[in-house]
């Protein structure tokens, strides 16, 4: 590391030629965000009915899209806050970033709570307002629960990321060279000088922050859980979901950070600052989660023994039924495909750990899927027991969610500091880009 | 303003008529046109004028409904109704609580003739070779006709009507074959003949029609005869039924009635059997024979068979309570047979009872359609007049009988629809509906009930008296023909109006006797091969309801299938011929072929398939065209029931049948109980506790208990509630996503021997897990207990729904309310038409419970104990639904709950629902009892 030449950090984030490869990555992902908006339009012009969706299975992609995004954001911002706390010497290159995807992750959530409502132009009505009919909210509901974790997370999420930028914004206002920049590069750097109290109070800040977003993510992601957990539904009435979901969606969020951050070096080229040390640290937290998962998959099974015939019968026919597929899909994904990296060799290599990362974000995918609508497979009445089948409507959204994510990754990696400049400098003992200090 | 009279504007632009369909020019077209022509009205006779009250009657609420009492018919066999109008529009049927075959409720057909009266794709124009015509050119026409034709005394004129028991055609009918004695009256019914009446003819020498009393009834045999299901008896029978195995609130019933049921297909009556065989239709004449010889009445060969060794017990020791119903289907002796069984045990008189004919009609041979066809093919018929009757679709296969149409020189069809028939007819007229008609009918025990309009009928409509009166040469409004052959004053005209029924005109019993040179007939040999029955389909009837929304997606109340018919057999069968459900496979029945989907049926006989009639329908409508296949053509006129060495084999094509219920059994849970006669001591539950407070309940709290024990799966409470909440319909395709809306459903569950129904609604839990879920607070408590939707409140999460272990709420996927067809007059403008994305369900018929409300307060009284009655519990022949309020101990509905057969459904989730079931009651044989 202490090779790294001092100007580096700062030269990455400012002077950084993004070429075809950019270009083409964001071509494709506005692609991505075309299809969300038809899948959009499509759903506001006829309804949810253009969904497979149906009694019982009343919930789809929507909800599985939403827990799903919900547990990228939630890891990843436990991630780069854990970091933050730690005060590890490699967070500086990866947390900015993973707060970035936080940020993005919980954007692509939130929507879904209101994309998948029957009538999605009404979603205020779950927001507590003086109604003038003083109808307030079922403050029994998870659904409300989940809307203050939702806003709460989106809230702390950004000002965490935000006072995280702000030296680097100071810097990027120092160093622009056109009126545009220098004024919204300034508002946004709040006034920020680089004195000694500046920094103590920057740094106070942004720790508590740190020290909000782990609490809030363990509540978040196990708020997201109730909304399954307090129901009657057999499968989903379980008080193990909460952990369930903090461990799988842990699981997603590290995976997806550990391909970010692969994509990120690829593309920028910043093998030095996102160095394999960085990757292989990542890496092992992601397996040392899969065992975590594993160890959750077994107790699942378990309780399921434990609990009476039916839900033996229940969970013997998610592995041998018409969701084994998808059940063993989803076990392989998590903690299968995160085995190989017990392997050093596979730790180091840049397609090996994209391929484990896009798995076990499948694997997460299908274990939600397994939950939202095979959770339905077996209710009480036999009567109503039925089918389900996607359309390409609800893919649209999986496929336009992610296409508007990695928009708006690659947006971020051009017109934001991706790596924290300034704390690279410190990390690094340079004095390179000092932030109210004009070269 | 006054509106524009359509029977003007018909008169001037027959062609309007086809602009049904509008688009946006066609609206402006016609806005047009109606500006132009508003000022019509004032030339012109008066119409004829409905009372509609609209505004000015002393003492009348503008806006209040009206109620008619008036007839429906189905088979010819008339229902009393009360119907009720909103500002002159039908809005619900009723049954006639004075009416014998009504007794206050309805079948399912009934409920949906409201549809059926709205049905935009009715007739509204004669039409003269298809091209529209004004009414007036039709009447000179028939004039003209009459005139012809009585110049030859009637030479060449033949009518055809279907199955009619009204008497004021019969009379007008009888008038013009005096007039004009070379014509001739045949008759058409699709679901003929009944051998019922034959099979009198041959053991008691007179063609007798014969009814049952269920209620005097205690042991049932039913030879392939389902009593219990749909047909113009199954109110009266399901009644009697019920009736026979209620116990009463004192204790356990020790006299309960035995149902033994021998089908080939499975239906109502074997579901709710204490002894149920399945039997294809030639084993099942053999088996009446080895019964008959039991009983004494036929010789023969008895062998050796322990239920019939039971059953013939049992029969014996019922005696005058014993009754042996066969099948329409079965041949004349096995009806013979039946009849003598019946009065060999003295059953003549308490459960059976046989009567002159009810349906009015020509009798004799040469009345029947096969003559006809053998006529107009031989060229002796000049002109065919066909009143309400759809031969080119009904008429059975071989007599060609669309073909012989086109050589006849002058046919005229008077049908509700321009149908199949109209469609190879030179002239159609529209035929008023029931609705909007005078006339009359008789019940199924001969009682007349008069017919009078709900609404005026439009573009030219007229009744089949009309169009008899106007052959004659001797045109007559409608309700003059039914006036001057009714025998009474004004006032008793009068009164049999209000009431619905002409009081004392039910046909007495006659005394029968064997013909001393009667000899039951010998069992016949069993037929080889496949064997075939044709059946009605107990959604679409004989195909006359093709065209009904609401009975399209009835589900059938065994197979659960909608929008369809399909070949049924044994899953046996089926897995023999390597067929599984949905699979199309061709039948070969002689030189015809037909393809169809399969379904499989447990418990139907085996290597015999039933082809449901009714469906194929190729000019039915927008509703009914093109659904399922025609098993009519399959039909020969000579054996129009049952068909021997067919032949059945996969295609290896697929057809989607969709099913409103996908798994069959109840998986070993505890969902549909059932109890032995004398119910054991019930287990005392305390409910378990609950975090949130109870409620208190200041005034009444709704409750619903549904009684197992009579409940035969008859869907009439599914119709009568779609039609009393304007439920939508979806199609086919939607009900296959899984998406239908109906908020009450029957589940019909396949357990052992068993098939169990269980009317499914919304519980109203006390402690409703969907309320606490709903994130704005849409579904709530209220203060009668009601677990209420707010529909203005709804945001759609459908969260509700997910946590409704009953899985009764409905959600709008899409505008289904806007998109189902289903015209706006026929809602009910009591109950608010949902809209996309909110979620809908059951509410306890909330607009009858304020209803009742508004009346008891305006007399400042409580609300009575069955003053309320919901849509589903007033429509249901068994009287299976009981509703009011739990917390007055000595309403109907609380005493019903302290019975000890009353049970929770799910009760271990401590959702406390407020509707409870009664379990199911077997009665097996002696020596049976499980």
């Amino acid at each position: 590391m202490a090779a790294l030449p001092h100007h580096e950090a700062g030269a990455i984030v400012l002077e950084q030629r993004f070429g075809w490869r950019w270009a083409a990555g964001f071509a494709a992902a506005l692609g991505g965000v075309l299809v969300l908006a038809v899948a959009c339009a499509g759903l506001f012009v006829w309804g949810v009915g253009v969904w497979g969706t149906n009694v019982p299975y009343v919930w789809a992609f929507d909800i599985i899209n939403y827990v799903w995004w919900i547990g990228i954001a939630n890891a990843a911002s436990l991630l780069a806050a854990a970091l933050v706390l730690r005060g590890a010497r490699w967070r500086t290159s990866i947390n900015r970033f993973a707060e970035a995807a936080a940020l993005f992750a919980v954007l692509c959530a939130g929507l879904f709570p209101i994309l998948h409502l029957g009538r999605p132009w009404l979603f205020h009505w779950v927001f507590p307002y003086p109604a003038t009919f003083e109808v307030w909210p079922q403050f029994r509901s998870p659904l409300v629960w989940d809307f203050f974790a939702i806003l709460t997370h989106i809230v702390v999420t950004a000002l965490f990321w935000y006072v995280g930028l702000i030296p680097d914004l100071a810097a990027l206002r120092d160093r622009a060279r056109t009126r545009r920049g220098q004024v919204v590069f300034g508002a946004l750097a709040l006034g920020w000088r680089g004195s000694a109290r500046h920094w103590l109070n920057h740094q106070k800040a942004y720790r508590i922050l740190a020290a909000l977003v782990v609490p809030l993510v363990v509540f978040m992601q196990s708020t997201v859980s109730f909304e399954f957990a307090v129901t009657v539904v057999p499968d989903w009435h379980r008080a193990r979901f909460a952990p369930y979901f903090v461990v799988s969606g842990l699981l997603s969020g590290l995976a997806m950070v550990l391909v970010v951050a692969l994509l990120v070096r690829t593309l920028l080229g910043l093998h030095e600052l996102v160095t394999r040390r960085h990757i292989d640290i990542i890496a092992k937290l992601l397996l040392a989660n899969a065992v975590v998962m594993a160890w959750s998959y077994g107790f699942e099974g378990f309780v399921a023994w434990q609990a009476g015939e039916h839900a033996w019968h229940s969970a013997l026919e998610k592995v041998t039924g018409p969701f084994a597929p998808l059940t063993w899909g989803a076990m392989l994904g998590t903690v299968g495909a995160a085995q190989a990296l017990w392997f050093a060799r596979v730790r180091r290599s840049a397609p090996a750990l994209i391929a484990v990362g896009v798995l076990v974000n499948a694997g997460v995918w299908l274990d939600r899927l397994v939950i939202v609508v095979g959770g339905l497979y077996r209710d009480h009445l036999p009567s109503s027991w039925g089918t389900y089948g996607p359309t390409w409507w609800e893919a649209g959204l999986l496929a336009g969610t992610i296409g508007l994510f990695c928009a708006l990754m690659l947006l971020f990696v051009r017109f934001v500091p991706a790596i924290s400049m300034f704390e690279t400098h410190a990390e690094h003992g340079g004095p390179g880009v000092r932030p109210g200090v004009r070269p | 303003m006054t509106e524009p009279d359509d029977r003007r504007i018909d008169a001037e632009f027959p062609a309007l008529a086809d602009l049904l369909r509008t688009d946006r020019r066609a609206v402006l077209k016609v806005m047009a046109a109606s500006m132009a022509l508003a000022g019509l009205p004032g030339c012109g006779p008066a119409p004829e004028t409905v009372a509609a009250r609209g505004r000015g009657v002393p003492g009348h609420t503008p806006g209040a409904p009206l109620v008619f009492a008036t007839s429906l018919t189905l088979d010819g066999y008339g229902t009393g109704v009360l119907v009720r109008s909103d500002e002159g529009h039908p809005t619900k049927i009723e049954g006639n609580p004075l009416h014998p075959a009504s007794l206050g409720a309805t079948d399912a057909f009934t409920q949906a003739g409201i549809l059926t009266f709205h049905d935009p794709d009715r007739s509204r124009a004669a039409r003269l070779d298809g091209q529209p015509q004004p009414a007036q050119r039709f009447e000179r026409a028939l004039a003209q006709v009459a005139d012809e034709v009585t110049a030859r005394g009637g030479e060449g004129l033949r009518i055809l009507t279907g199955p009619t028991s009204s008497p004021s055609l019969a009379g007008l009918l009888a008038d013009l074959l005096g007039r004009l004695p070379n014509a001739r009256w045949h008759q058409h019914a699709p679901l003929g003949p009944d051998n019922r009446r034959e099979g009198a003819r041959l053991v008691f020498g007179d063609a007798l029609e014969t009814r049952h009393d269920l209620v005097r009834a205690s042991v049932i045999v039913t030879l392939d005869a389902d009593i219990l299901g749909p047909g113009p008896h199954q109110v009266a029978y399901a009644r009697g039924f019920a009736a026979g195995r209620r116990e009463p609130e004192a204790g356990p019933k020790t006299n309960m009635n035995r149902l033994y049921a021998i089908e080939s297909t499975p239906g109502a009556t074997g579901a709710r059997a204490d002894r149920r065989l399945a039997l294809p239709p030639s084993a099942i004449a053999a088996f009446a024979h080895r019964l008959a010889v039991r009983l004494g009445v036929a010789e023969g060969e008895a062998g050796s068979d322990p239920l019939l060794d039971t059953m013939a017990a049992d029969l014996r020791v019922a005696g005058p309570g014993a009754l042996v119903v066969a099948g329409r289907h079965l041949p004349a002796e096995t009806h013979a047979l039946a009849h003598a069984v019946n009065h060999a045990l003295g059953a003549v008189g308490t459960t059976v009872h046989h009567t002159g004919p009810v349906l009015a009609g020509p009798w004799d041979e040469s009345a029947s359609l096969e003559v006809l066809a053998a006529d107009m093919a031989a060229g002796a018929v000049s002109h065919l007049v066909i009143l309400d009757s759809n031969p080119a679709y009904t008429a059975p296969g071989d007599l060609g009988f669309a073909d012989l149409l086109a050589t006849v020189p002058f046919t005229l069809h008077l049908g509700l629809w321009a149908d199949e028939t109209a469609a190879l007819c030179r002239w159609h007229a529209p035929m008023a509906h029931a609705l909007e008609s005078w006339g009359d009918a008789r019940a199924w025990d001969g009682t007349v009930g008069l017919m009078q309009p709900v609404a005026a009928p439009r573009h030219g409509r007229r009744t089949p008296q009309e169009v008899a009166a106007a052959l004659a040469g001797r045109p007559a409004a409608a309700r003059e023909l039914v006036r001057e052959r009714f025998q009474g004053d004004d006032a008793a005209w009068r009164q049999a109006l209000h009431d619905g029924v002409v009081p004392d005109t039910a046909l007495p019993s006659r005394a029968v006797a064997p013909a001393p040179g009667w000899r039951p007939a010998p069992p016949p040999a069993g037929a080889g091969g496949l064997e075939v029955v044709f059946a009605p389909d107990p959604s679409v009837w004989d195909g006359c309801f093709a065209n009904n929304a609401w009975l399209q997606e009835l589900p059938k109340p065994l197979s659960k299938m909608v929008w369809d018919n399909a070949i049924l057999l044994a899953p046996a069968t089926a897995a023999a011929l390597d067929l599984e459900n949905g699979a199309v496979a061709a039948l070969t029945l002689g030189s015809r072929t037909l393809r169809g989907p399969v379904w499989t049926l447990p418990g139907h006989a085996a290597d015999t398939v039933t082809l449901p009639l009714g469906y194929g329908r190729w000019s039915a409508g927008r509703v009914g065209t093109a659904v399922g296949f025609d098993a009519y053509r399959l039909r020969r006129a000579d054996a129009p029931w049952l068909a021997a060495g067919a032949e059945l084999r996969a295609t290896g094509e697929r057809h989607a049948l969709a099913t409103t219920q996908r798994h069959a059994t109840m998986a070993g849970r505890d969902i549909v109980r059932t109890a032995p006669p004398v119910p054991r001591e019930p287990p005392a539950q305390e409910p378990p506790p609950s975090i949130y407070p109870d409620y208190a309940y200041a005034g009444p709290a709704w409750g619903m208990a549904v009684d197992l024990n009579a409940c035969v799966g008859c869907n009439a409470c599914v119709t009568a509630c779609q039609a009393e909440n304007n439920v939508p319909v979806v199609g086919r395709a939607e009900v296959a996503r899984g998406r239908e809306m109906h908020w009450l459903r029957i589940d019909r569950y396949f357990e052992d021997q068993q098939t169990l129904f269980q009317p499914m609604l919304c519980m109203h839990c006390e402690k409703a897990p969907c309320e606490v879920v709903c994130p704005v607070n849409a579904t709530v408590h209220d203060a009668e207990g009601l677990n209420v939707m707010v529909y203005n409140r709804c945001v759609g999460t459908r969260y509700c729904s997910n946590n409704c272990p009953y899985k009764v709420r409905r959600f709008n996927w899409f505008d289904y309310a806007q998109d189902d067809g289903v015209p706006a007059e026929a809602a009910n403008p009591e109950v608010t038409v949902r809209v996309r994305g909110v979620m809908e369900k059951c509410t306890y018929c909330i607009q009858r419970i304020a209803t009742a409300r508004i009346r008891a307060k305006l007399e400042n009284r409580p609300i009575a104990d069955g003053e309320v009655v919901t849509a589903c519990q007033q429509v249901c022949p068994s009287g299976a639904i009981v509703f009011g309020d739990v917390n007055d101990p000595d309403s109907a509905v609380s005493r019903r709950k302290r019975s000890p057969r009353n049970y929770a459904l799910l009760g271990e989730l401590n959702t406390r629902p407020r509707t409870t079931y009664l379990a199911r009651i077997d009665n097996p044989p002696a020596g049976e009892e499980a």
